[in-house]
């Protein structure tokens, strides 16, 4: 089963990337969330300060009206 | 005086117009033609009006939600349809609009929340757009300047001056391993910046002959302390090109409110160049003050290693190359406190300070051996020469009740501050108050905070304010006991009390991060700027409008004042203040104080 299907419907990600400005900053968040498997990823907060940005990255497992798949492996729950 | 522009003022929004109805005052205050549309028109509507209008400009102004990029998209389609380019620029606003999203978008300029009015206004007259970034104070304050140390309160004032004149009487005759150290690296560094390496080497073989475990261990043989590692090349390289970086940093302008306060936060990840990190991080985001966290295994072994060092765990490990390592990130404005306080190289610590630039520090003798495990004798008579080290250095101090989180009442823990801060004073020395703000075990048990958690902590400072006019700094940090593992939770109650101490006439605060009841691992930066920006956002909130406490504090502050002066009497009575400690005075085994062992039986009398 993926654990991600189990959540209700994004996943903030919250951290500080290491960069000269903030594009840079926000291109290598959503790198970092394609790395994690986010498909439909944005980013959400984005501040520049000293010698990186404190970013806030989204990824959207379901949105409203998409095929939520929360009960769909209940077998395999995780024990 | 420019040539008058005009100016079409469109809210692409169902609601929200404050913004352009301020922009629209700006704009015919310097002259301009400023016409406001009415919110929720559709795209299409407004191009039909700017076509009759046929402005300069166009503004739009919309709060982002859903589809928000595609409305915009399709505006400034619309408008280049119309033909109403390149004569009309198009601009845009928001609370979440950035330049580079409205460059995107197709705008010629877009303005955040952070931009003031006048910036759109500004680029409407043709002046160049400064980006709008923070700034940080680039000279440092004196936090304890034109306090005169005077007591208010002379039935206290007077026990606290025989008090602390018995103290210094006492310790004047008697010396330990500590202060021998202090003395021994003092000359140490004398002799290695006159390139005297003969010197250096007796000195330094006489300095491991009073140190003890694994710090005798490295001098002696230079096996390395447990979960330590010398820093390496590439990290030395790495804090060098951080510190050629800083002078080039943006800040977040949306911090700069901190700007007018002194809000300090505690390092202490183990490795310099985390730390460095973290301190730069924190001072972006507003922290004027940065304090260093040593691990606690350094306050229960006799002396101090040299070099750079990262440390596994918690704590960074205090010599005079992790120091000068660490100031590479500050800036010139950022104050830096290293502390000293709680254990058996208290005075080495002050010299330390004093020789990597610091600010200020921290000497404790009643925490230090009621909570933190050195033995009273040994801490006072270490303290006493810290206090002197820190008059003779300038370096202001604080002096902690932190005993209070082992359970000892405030008044007990004031009464102990009070006579050490005067012995201080005795000295020359510039000491803060540094009560504990927070939910204590006290008030838990006495149920002073059931409440909230304002009346007693403003009680305590209403209590010392009355008795000396003296700094106080409250933490370290502040709210204590009242912080959970949930972020925003952690985050509101530290600002929350950040706040409150400002408000209640603290000169500065040291504040806690929102990881501050995670135990599992070390602090991360997202979770410092978590409390810097809390903290920010209630300052903001408050403001001077002030935090009012209920009836009760003045009864609190009353009772609290007549405990202290019982414990004063007490402790005078007893004529000897180390054995005031031992005793149980200024806190007893049922509070939770427990004299400390480490360093007991090492003072001795001076040689006359």
């Amino acid at each position: 089963m993926s654990a991600r299907d189990r959540i209700l419907d994004g996943c903030d990600l919250e951290t500080f990337i290491v960069c000269d400005a903030v594009e840079e900053g926000k291109s290598l968040g959503l790198r970092l969330m394609a790395e994690l498997g986010f498909d439909d990823a944005d980013v959400v907060f984005c501040e520049m300060g000293g010698p990186g940005v404190r970013i806030r990255l989204r990824g959207y497992v379901y949105r409203p009206a998409a095929e939520y798949r929360w009960y769909d492996q209940e077998a395999d729950s995780i024990e | 005086m420019n040539e008058p522009k005009k100016v079409l003022l469109a809210p692409l929004d169902p609601v929200h117009d404050v913004g352009l109805k301020l922009i629209r005052k700006k704009l015919m205050d310097r002259g301009h033609e400023a016409v406001l549309l009415p919110p929720d028109l559709t795209p299409e509507e407004i191009v039909s009006r700017a076509l009759e209008e046929k402005p300069d400009f166009i503004m739009v102004s919309r709060a982002l939600s859903y589809g928000t990029s595609e409305l915009l998209a399709k505006f400034v389609d619309l408008c280049d349809a119309a033909g109403l380019r390149p004569r009309t620029k198009l601009v845009v606003g928001g609370l979440s609009m950035r330049p580079e999203m409205a460059q995107e978008l197709g705008f010629d300029a877009g303005f955040g929340p952070d931009a003031p009015a006048e910036a759109a206004v500004d680029y409407v007259e043709g002046k160049e757009i400064v980006s709008i970034v923070g700034t940080r104070p680039r000279s440092k304050v004196d936090l304890t300047q034109g306090y005169t140390y005077e007591f208010s309160d002379k039935e206290i004032g007077d026990l606290c001056i025989q008090a602390a004149k018995q103290l210094l009487d006492w310790a004047e005759e008697r010396t330990s391993p500590g202060i021998r150290r202090a003395q021994l690296r003092l000359e140490m560094e004398e002799a290695r910046s006159k390139g005297r390496s003969e010197d250096v080497d007796n000195l330094r073989a006489e300095y491991a002959k009073i140190c003890s475990g694994e710090v005798k261990q490295w001098y002696q043989t230079g096996e390395p302390v447990s979960h330590t590692r010398p820093l390496t090349r590439k990290e030395l390289k790495e804090i060098e090109l951080l510190s050629e970086k800083k002078d080039h940093m943006q800040f977040p302008v949306s911090q700069d409110i901190l700007n007018d306060y002194n809000v300090f936060i505690q390092y202490g990840t183990g490795c310099p160049e985390m730390d460095a990190y973290h301190s730069i991080v924190s001072i972006a985001w507003g922290a004027r003050g940065v304090v260093h966290f040593d691990p606690s295994w350094g306050a229960r072994t006799e002396g101090l290693l040299e070099q750079a060092w990262s440390h596994e765990h918690d704590g960074t490990v205090i010599t005079l190359d992790n120091l000068n390592l660490i100031k590479k990130a500050l800036l010139p404005g950022t104050l830096w406190q290293v502390r000293a306080h709680r254990g058996l190289n208290t005075p080495e610590t002050v010299v330390l300070a004093h020789l990597a630039g610091a600010d200020l520090t921290k000497i404790n003798m009643v925490y230090g051996s009621l909570g933190a495990g050195t033995d009273p004798e040994r801490l006072v008579v270490d303290g006493v020469e810290s206090m002197k080290l820190a008059a003779r250095y300038n370096l202001p101090y604080d002096v902690v009740t932190n005993e209070e989180l082992c359970g000892v009442p405030a008044a007990k823990a004031f009464a102990g501050m009070l006579v050490v801060a005067t012995a201080g004073v005795l000295l020359g020395g510039r000491p803060f108050l540094q009560p504990l703000f927070a939910h204590s075990p006290e008030a838990i048990i006495a149920g002073t905070m059931d409440d909230n958690f304002i009346d007693f902590n403003v009680a305590k400072m209403k209590v010392l304010s009355s008795i000396i006019d003296a700094p106080i700094w409250p933490g370290a940090p502040v709210g204590f006991l009242t912080q959970s593992q949930d972020r925003c939770q952690s985050s509101v109650m530290t600002a929350l009390h950040a706040a409150l101490a400002l408000d209640s006439g603290a000169i500065a605060v040291t504040i806690a991060s929102s990881d501050e009841a995670y135990a599992g691992g070390p602090i991360t930066v997202p979770a410092r700027i978590d409390t810097l920006k809390a903290t920010a956002a209630a300052l903001r909130f408050f403001g001077k409008g002030g935090i009012s406490p209920t009836a009760e504090v003045d009864k609190m502050a009353c009772d609290l004042r007549n405990d202290i002066l019982d414990v004063l009497n007490k402790l005078v009575a007893r004529g000897d203040f180390v054995a005031s400690l031992y005793e149980g005075i200024l806190g007893d085994r049922e509070d939770g104080a427990y004299p400390g062992r480490a360093g007991r039986g090492t003072v001795t009398l001076k040689k006359v």
